[in-house]
């Protein structure tokens, strides 16, 4: 019996902290992203934006999305890098007004990927 | 990985309400629970193997999560009497000496058909063979039988009237017609047919006769030849 109490003890703690620190990377890298978007959202919006700008949010959401691939579903991440690709595109031809809605599409992306992986009872169901 | 943890917690309990509900017929051999996870864990191991666009960590996780569960409701099996009762279920004494327990058989979602092959298939042949027959919490079948119950089987005893029906295909195996065995009904005090849980007949006209919710009776209709 403490066996059994022992294991049910390590498992429960070993989800419970799988769980946390999920929760936690997700949230966190997520924010991250999203101030870069909208830091390059700000520069799009000025017609300030370089291709340069374009690609180290690029880097960073590359550098990201390996370890992301751990914790969330593939598909979800290749939605991002497609808008992403899009976005950068558009910047380097300086078409600003269509590098906007892309950029604008990606930080709703970066809202709602975390939340559709948390506790919430509409993710549950 | 929270979430994963939550949603396979409600499918497994969910499918553990619907294993006991569904009765001792769907089990065979194992606990509900038991087979609530063979149920569920090759899937949960199949599907991120086979879909790369799944995390691996979600298989893990789901995985990990049935095993919790499991050590859980052993503990529970082991240290909490009225607990295991809810989780596993208990064994049902469907035949006793009085007879069929039709209560018993109907809790467990099976019917006196069910019964006579589970007594066929644990070597008895006639339902006054026996003093008891059970269905264990996992769906086993057992019975007790009477001292010289080989004496009580001599011939294959056919079901005539089940649960207030005849069954025509027997009928015809025993040459007699439906007014026969109503006017045997008949002299044992019974008028109406839907009352009789059960009637079987064997080929030396040996009668096994239990109405609903009264003891069963034993008698001959001493027929002058065995018809099989």
């Amino acid at each position: 019996m403490i066996r059994t109490i022992i294991s049910i003890a390590i498992t429960f703690a070993l989800i419970a902290t799988l769980s946390a620190y999920e929760m936690w990377y997700v949230h966190t890298t997520f924010d991250l992203f999203r101030e870069a978007l909208v830091s390059l959202r700000e520069k799009a919006e000025k017609e300030t934006a370089t291709v340069e700008d374009g690609r180290a949010v690029q880097l960073f959401w590359d550098k990201k999305k390996e370890s992301l691939h751990v914790w969330l579903p593939h598909t979800a991440l290749q939605e991002v890098d497609y808008q992403l690709d899009e976005a950068v595109g558009f910047i380097y031809t300086q078409s600003y007004d269509d590098a906007i809605p892309k950029i604008e599409v990606l930080i709703g992306l970066s809202e709602h990927i975390p939340m559709s992986y948390t506790f919430g009872i509409q993710n549950i169901f | 990985m929270g979430l994963i943890f939550i949603r396979t917690v409600i499918i497994f309990i969910g499918l553990l309400i619907i294993m006991r509900l569904m009765g001792k017929r769907q089990i065979g051999e194992m606990q509900p629970y038991e087979l609530v996870i063979t149920l569920i864990i090759s899937e949960l191991a199949c599907i991120p193997m086979a879909d790369n666009s799944i995390p691996l960590l979600f298989g893990i996780v789901s995985i990990l999560t049935v095993f919790l569960l499991h050590q859980i409701v052993c503990l529970i099996d082991l240290n909490f009497i009225s607990a295991k009762k809810v989780v596993s279920g208990t064994a049902s004494v469907v035949l006793n000496k009085n007879g069929i327990d039709d209560t018993q058989l109907k809790k467990n979602n099976l019917d006196v058909s069910d019964l006579i092959e589970s007594l066929r298939n644990a070597g008895y042949f006639s339902l006054d063979a026996v003093d008891y027959a059970l269905y264990e919490a996992e769906g086993t079948f057992s019975a007790l039988p009477k001292k010289d119950y080989q004496n009580l089987q001599t011939s294959l005893p056919v079901v005539i009237i089940d649960e207030g029906r005849f069954d025509v295909h027997n009928l015809k195996e025993t040459a007699k017609d439906k007014t026969y065995f109503l006017n045997v009904l008949k002299e044992q005090g019974c008028a109406n047919i839907k009352k009789v849980l059960v009637m079987t007949v064997d080929g030396n006209g040996k009668v096994y006769l239990q109405m609903k919710n009264q003891k069963y009776k034993v008698f001959n209709l001493h027929w002058k030849e065995q018809l099989w």
